[in-house]
């Protein structure tokens, strides 16, 4: 049974690739992070960029002039939903200006660039078709299930939920979890039960002050129209090491659900969209777990192993060596850029390489070209320098969101303010030390606020930070 | 965390105790302040590519040479030092002379003897000048490799600043100083704001250069063809080489001057030593195949052919050498990129 699926899959996925290398020429740029990160902030910016023409100096094309002239056309997934460009753009501008709403589903965008090629021959004119795929990161952290077993998955989240930082979230759980005996009748009403505790833990995990990265599965935050069915009604049960699952009992019924949710959910997701991407961008927001505390930032740490073993999963067996996910380059961008002073951008950008050094190191012939890279799709602040008595800080000056507080100021959303967010240790290995999670004001050096979407001229781009180099990475080659 | 750092603060700008000076943010290198902290992995030695290096040892060989004692220097300057002592005595008594004949007579000698020494003056400080600016287009070269390599943003908005600086006074790169003073004030990495400049500054001028070449490979190229001795393409194919090296050395940063001249000479001739028989970009079997099936068809066209591939050679040597940035989004060209037409079986030389 499970070695037939397996040989339908694999045919899916080749039949798949190999109707991609038929049509042709599209590159598939898939832009993914954890929730919050900016992802569909940075996708609208750089269409807004690429459409409006404006000189993306650092992209070699576009610096050259050879981008002639850049246009949305229909995209290729009639299964998939459509990126709503208009509606994000819609709400960057105006008086009533605010961040879009966060990406909760897969959606899609195709990109034509009419270019022309570098060549001492003379130019050719040629087109290029981006598409442009949105999606949570958090189904990323779901690809590595498709190889764990359900008490390999109940022992590891057990234990992650075990740790100092997450065990006053888990309580409830925990508490859930003792009263029942895996090896007990299964029953629905305590599936559900056990399911409702668990998400809960999930959810609270995500909150703002804590900003601890998700553990899969993925779905259970953002659960779409699967919401209440049997293949998101489950939850890791305590088992013991070498326990055997008896039929009929709670345990059998979890590790089925656990498995469905691997078939209906997972796999397709894996064969449909993954596996096609040509070049993948993963938005980090390390600025929030640095205002939360070390422990925050030690378990994004693992998240971006996880999403990085995703891009391995497979690799193992003979027949996906041959048909593997086929992603190239990876970016790793840590968003939200314009919070700091560009000075910091290099201490950032050195956080941000020892966050996926390891994660980089662990997947080995990962047979792609990895860079990290500090940017802000939209930049909302400016720089300055702020003189007060005797000190000099390197400042930025915006409008911070309503009601985001600092050193017992509360703002309103109106009025600018020159923030000096702390300074970022020259070695980022300091900022891993400790263990606090959720850390206030006054125990933390660091604290970064939201800023408003900034105001731009009607119709022109709002200024970026290195949105550029990003792009001349991911699609460069392509237009040369 | 043990170290105290500064505390996050916010200043509210409608705050009255908040005086902002909205200039715009400057980034003007001389403000940049060089509080580097080390870092907290020593950056290694950046890597140079190979043809860089060619380059920068062709540089050192010739136009950023340093002054130093040799004995053949300590030969020549006696000489010269005797010979001007000589002019010395020589000159003084002609003047004597003169005012014996007339004092008319020998005032006219003093004017133009004042002539002569003004000119001379002059001459020596555009050589100076010229000498000087070749080395500091040199020493850029190197230093924007090193700063391109190691992605250093502090030194790159330096150097890149020099860089534009050098084109002050050509109207023609109004739109890429420009772009280069923007991306300057912008936030941009070192390695990236060294390639906006590349593009935006020099890549006007690395098409003047080509073209020149282009050009002088055309002319040696028919005049060996069509000469009836060799004595004339012998000198015709120089006296073309040296102009051509001297109008890549303008195009890039202005008149070499006499001295200039020769140490440039010196750094190409190095370049190609260094490069060996082999062109940049191009095998030796490509020039010998273009040679060959020239030659096949007559063998004075041959000839020219050959002729046109040495003053191509020299022409992209001198490229390298007079460009006051390394090669990186533009690649380095080779002899089949500035003269294509030689490769392509003869028929339009």
């Amino acid at each position: 049974m499970s070695f037939l699926s397996d040989l339908r899959f694999e045919a899916a996925v080749t039949a798949r690739s190999v109707l991609d290398y038929f049509q042709g020429g599209a590159v598939r740029l898939g832009v993914t992070g954890l929730s919050r990160a900016g992802k569909t902030v940075l996708v609208t910016a750089l269409i807004q960029n690429l459409l409006a023409g404006t000189r993306l100096p650092v992209l070699g094309a576009s610096a050259e002039g050879r981008i002639a002239r850049a246009r949305l056309d229909p995209q290729p997934d009639d299964a998939v939903p459509r990126f709503p460009y208009e509606e994000h753009l819609a709400a960057l501008s105006g008086a009533e200006r605010h961040w879009p709403e966060s990406t909760t589903r897969i959606s899609e965008l195709r990109l034509t660039l009419e270019f022309e090629h570098t060549s001492r021959w003379g130019g050719k004119p040629a087109e290029l078709a981006i598409d442009i795929v949105d999606y949570p990161g958090e189904w990323l952290l779901d690809l590595p299930l498709l190889e764990k077993s359900f008490a390999d998955w109940s022992r590891e989240t057990l234990a992650a939920s075990r740790d100092k930082a997450r065990a006053p979230l888990a309580a409830d759980w925990h508490a859930a979890l003792t009263e029942f005996n895996p090896s007990d009748v299964a029953d629905e009403e305590t599936a559900r039960e056990l399911s409702l505790a668990f998400t809960g833990y999930l959810r609270r995990a995500k909150d703002d002050v804590y900003a601890l990265s998700t553990l899969p599965p993925g779905r259970f935050l953002m659960p779409g129209e699967l919401e209440g069915s049997p293949a998101l009604t489950f939850a890791p049960l305590d088992l013991a090491d070498e326990a055997e699952i008896l039929p009929d009992s709670l345990a059998a019924m979890m590790a089925r659900r656990y498995e469905s949710y691997k078939t209906h959910i997972v796999r397709p997701f894996f064969r449909d969209h993954f596996c096609r991407l040509d070049r993948q961008i993963v938005l980090v927001d390390a600025l929030s777990a640095l205002n939360s505390g070390p422990a925050a930032l030690a378990d994004l740490e693992r998240a971006l192993g996880e999403i990085l073993d995703a891009f391995r999963v497979g690799r193992a067996s003979m027949w996906s060596s041959l048909f593997r996910p086929r992603v190239d380059r990876i970016l790793f961008a840590a968003t939200k850029a314009d919070c700091l002073h560009h000075l910091s951008h290099d201490r950032l950008e050195a956080l941000l390489k020892l966050l996926t050094q390891r994660a980089i190191g662990r997947a080995e012939g990962l047979g792609a070209e990895v860079d990290v890279v500090a940017l802000a799709a939209v930049r909302a602040t400016r720089e300055a320098e702020v003189r007060s008595g005797g000190e000099v800080m390197k400042a930025i000056v915006g409008v911070p969101e309503a009601g985001e507080t600092l050193g017992g100021d509360r703002f309103d959303g109106a009025v600018e303010a020159a923030v000096f967010p702390g300074e970022l240790p020259a070695d980022p290995s300091v900022l891993f030390e400790g263990d606090g999670v959720a850390l206030p004001e006054a125990l933390n050096d660091l604290r970064f606020l939201r800023f408003r979407p900034p105001i731009s001229a009607r119709g022109r781009p709002a200024p970026h930070i290195r949105l550029d180099r990003a792009l001349q990475f991911l699609i460069g080659d392509r237009l040369a | 965390m043990s170290e105290r750092r500064p505390r996050p603060r916010a200043f509210r700008l409608d705050d009255g105790k908040v005086a902002v000076d909205d200039a715009p943010g400057s980034f003007a290198p001389k403000t940049i302040v060089t509080t580097e902290q080390p870092r907290f992995e020593a950056p290694p030695e950046p890597e140079l590519d190979e043809g860089e290096r060619e380059i920068e040892s062709a540089q050192a060989a010739g136009v950023a040479r340093r002054f130093s004692f040799s004995i053949g220097g300590l030969i020549l300057s006696a000489l010269g030092g005797l010979a001007s002592l000589a002019f010395g005595l020589w000159t003084t008594k002609l003047i004597d002379d003169l005012f014996a004949r007339a004092s008319a007579l020998g005032w006219i000698g003093v004017a133009l003897l004042v002539a002569l020494a003004l000119g001379l003056v002059a001459l020596v400080a555009r050589e100076t000048l010229a000498l000087l600016r070749q080395s500091r287009i040199a020493e850029l070269h190197a230093a924007l490799a090193r700063a391109r390599a190691a992605d250093d943003r502090d030194d790159a908005r330096r150097l890149v600043t020099r860089l534009a600086a050098l084109y002050e006074k050509r109207p023609e790169t109004a739109r890429g100083r420009a772009e280069v003073r923007e991306a300057i004030e912008s936030i941009v990495d070192g390695r990236d704001l060294i390639d906006i400049a590349e593009r935006a500054l020099l890549r006007s001028l690395d098409a003047k250069a080509q073209a020149e070449i282009a050009r002088a490979v055309k002319a040696v190229s028919l005049v060996t063809t069509l000469s009836p001795r060799a004595i004339v393409d012998v000198v015709f194919v120089l006296a073309q080489a040296a102009r051509l090296c001297r109008r890549i050395a303008e195009i890039y940063g202005g008149r070499p001057g006499l001295l200039g001249f020769l140490r440039l000479v010196r750094s190409i001739g190095a370049h190609i030593a260094i490069t060996g028989g082999m062109a940049v970009g191009d095998s030796l079997l490509q020039q010998v195949v273009g040679h060959g099936i020239a030659s096949r068809i007559s063998s004075r066209m041959g000839e020219g052919v050959l002729n046109g591939l040495l003053t191509a050679r020299v022409g992209v040597s001198a490229l390298g050498v007079c460009r006051p940035a390394p090669f990186a989004v533009v690649p380095q060209p080779g002899v089949s990129d500035v003269a294509p037409f030689l490769f392509s079986g003869g028929k339009d030389a």
